[in-house]
């Protein structure tokens, strides 16, 4: 069978009788392979550096405030920069992360949707379980690539925003109004990675092509969104007017999927949030046509009682969905 | 019910890694249930080394037995062993054994020929660096090698097929099942699957155990053969003696059509019979050689021409339909 014009010299085909590793943990290898096929996509990488636009935004206006802008008017006390000393810097890393979650959710049907969907359609499942791969390596391997994908496009841009606050606003209380924010942010990003990772391959594994799975996951993530952002207008609406926004309408706000991960990421880096810029506050209501109180009109930090078991269900959710539909054989009644 | 099947032909005993004293694969009163639908009833058998047939009916339970062999299901009772491992709990490392050749297309998206079958090695435990050398080798020996850098999914059936041998053989098992190793193949490709099978087989000492229901296929390649239907073992023997008829007549072909012929072996106390023009069958108590002198000695008497003389053999076919009661 052996073709005499191949390249290879050596064309004889032996036994292999080389190293075999102990047939336990192949999820490493599915995990690698998931990676590897993912940053082979152009696609992956271009909204990759798209989601990292509101840190791009922030750099340079940190940058201009910092070295143009900060030369003009009265200096803050200290000699300070007046832009800058308003600044909440962990706040600034909760916008990006909010700014960046639809893009994020792209990032995810991108590597997630179609993981397990394309592989049912292509009867992959007899290649990987044919071999010493378990089912628990299946998923998980498949998991942990698209978790470890979305975990580091999540976090690249915090940490290159980070290391350049880090390098230059010191003076402004970056590093001391904040010391943990470091690990706070991995630990934000991570947990970005598991919903996005979870739900995407769960819904990937009902399905048996990629598209119809991606067209699902964009449905129930702008189904959601719609649902939160009719709760932020509610919010918003009942800050302005004659009675303070009910606590219910502040906790339904997180109950989407971009929710889900901002009201994490508030609960992880402890703020409630803050306007965009400093300067950047709500109008004047009818209670008395005062200034509209900024901790009514913020939705805060959601009550971790319920925001850290729902995450932690819907990530064991999209792991089971996947693991009860995952089998090697079709078992017919 | 347990048959265990005569010895694998010379061929195969030379190249074999596994002891030719132990069975590769022994199964024990083996019952797999679908719901309340039985795909294997009681399953009792022994294969040994060399090249082996599953052959049965559609849903007589050969894909179902390669199954549970790869653990991928859960008998509901029975025991086993694969080349020494209990079916049971070492089922990974039986995986890691044996290579399986599905019945149904199947690739990994997104990689090429090289990509998915060096994966496939790095499943199986393979070292990366090791895995990708040895999928250009193997490759090359199914006839892909120049196709290695292109895409799976643009590959034609042929082509498919043969990358699905590449993928369960990269990591050197030591069993190979292959189910339905030639569908969807045109002839010329089917006769390439058949030289590359036997070659496995017989040069490369890979043990091959091939479900199929094409009888010719199963002829032309295995030494021995397990018929199953209804999920039980029905039949299992080398094909060698499978297709042997007991007394060991033989097929004598005459010039012409001989009346005189037929008489004459009759006077000798020969059970003979005519197959049709030309051809009858002989038997007769004594040696092989006698026989043959007998049939000389009658065409010299009425003026026959004898143009052949054989052992009459059936055809794997008529063991078939024998087998399965049809």
């Amino acid at each position: 069978m052996s073709q005499s014009s191949s390249p290879i010299a050596d064309l004889s085909y032996r036994h292999y009788d080389g190293p075999l590793n102990a047939p336990v943990a192949r999820w490493w290898s599915i995990a690698k392979m998931t990676i590897q096929v993912a940053i082979k996509k152009k696609a992956f990488w271009g909204w990759s550096i798209v989601s990292s636009w509101w840190y791009l935004i922030l750099l340079a206006v940190f940058w201009f405030m910092d070295n143009v802008a900060g030369t003009f008017g009265a200096p803050a006390e200290g000699g300070k920069n007046p832009f800058l000393s308003q600044i909440i810097w962990k706040d600034q890393f909760v916008h990006g992360f909010s700014y960046s979650q639809m893009i994020l959710m792209v990032v995810a049907l991108l590597v997630g949707a179609g993981s397990i969907a394309n592989d049912n359609r292509s009867n992959a499942l007899l290649v990987y379980l044919s071999k010493p791969a378990s089912r628990f390596d299946y998923i998980f391997g498949k998991w942990l690539g698209v978790f470890l994908l979305i975990s580091g496009v999540a976090i690249t841009p915090m940490m290159i925003f980070y290391l350049y606050g880090y390098m230059s606003f010191q003076d402004y209380g970056f590093w001391s109004s904040a010391p943990w924010l470091f690990l706070k942010l991995i630990l934000v990003a991570l947990c970005s990675g598991a919903v996005h990772a979870s739900l995407s391959l769960g819904i990937s594994s009902l399905f048996n092509q990629g598209r119809i799975a991606g067209a699902t996951y964009a449905g129930l993530y702008f189904l959601t969104y719609i649902f939160t952002g009719i709760m932020g207008g509610f919010n918003a609406i009942q800050s302005f007017g004659s009675d303070k926004p009910p606590t219910i309408i502040k906790q339904l706000f997180y109950c989407s999927v971009d929710g889900l991960q901002i009201g994490m990421a508030k609960l992880i880096i402890g703020t409630n949030g803050s306007p965009v810029f400093p300067g950047m506050t709500p109008g004047r209501g009818r209670r008395g046509g005062n200034q509209v109180d900024m901790s009514e009109f913020i939705i805060g930090i959601p009550h971790w009682q319920w925001i850290v078991p729902v995450t932690i269900s819907v990530v064991a959710a999209g792991f089971l969905i996947a693991w009860s539909r995952v089998k090697a054989v079709e078992v017919v009644g | 019910m347990t048959n265990s099947l005569l010895k694998p032909s010379d061929s195969a005993l030379h190249t074999s890694n596994i002891v030719s004293t132990v069975p590769l694969v022994s199964i024990r009163n083996l019952t797999v249930r679908y719901g309340s639908f039985v795909a294997l009833n009681n399953f009792s058998c022994d294969i040994e080394a060399g090249c082996t047939g599953l052959l049965g009916p559609n849903g007589a339970g050969k894909t179902t037995l390669i199954k549970t062999i790869l653990g991928f299901i859960q008998p509901e009772s029975g025991e086993g062993d694969i080349l020494g491992l209990n079916l049971k709990d070492r089922s990974r490392e039986i995986r890691q054994r044996v290579g399986l050749m599905p019945e149904q297309d199947c690739h990994i998206p997104g990689l090429t020929a090289v990509g998915f079958v060096a994966y496939a090695g790095e499943l199986a435990g393979m070292p990366a660096d090791q895995a990708l050398r040895r999928a250009h080798e193997v490759l090359e020996y199914s006839g892909l090698g120049e196709a290695r850098y292109r895409n799976v999914e643009t590959f034609s059936t042929g082509m498919k097929q043969r990358i699905k041998l590449a993928q369960a053989m990269i990591h050197g098992p030591k069993l190979l099942l292959l189910d339905e190793p030639t569908n969807g193949l045109d002839p010329k490709g089917r006769e390439e699957m058949l030289e590359l099978i036997a070659d496995i087989s017989k040069n490369k000492g890979v043990n091959v155990l091939i479900s199929s229901h094409l009888l010719p296929d199963i002829e032309k390649v295995c030494d021995q053969v397990v018929v199953v239907m209804k999920g039980q073992l029905v039949k299992a023997g080398t094909v060698k003696s499978l297709r042997s008829i007991d007394g060991e007549p033989l097929d004598v072909d005459l010039r012409e059509e001989s009346p005189l012929f037929l008489a004459k072996m009759k006077d000798f106390g020969a059970k003979a019979i005519s197959l049709g023009y030309s051809s009858y069958r002989v038997q007769m108590d004594g040696t092989r050689e006698e026989t043959m002198f007998k049939i000389m000695q009658a065409a010299q008497e009425t003026n026959a021409q004898v143009r052949g003389i054989k052992l009459a053999q059936r055809s794997l076919e008529e063991v078939f339909l024998t087998a399965v009661g049809q």
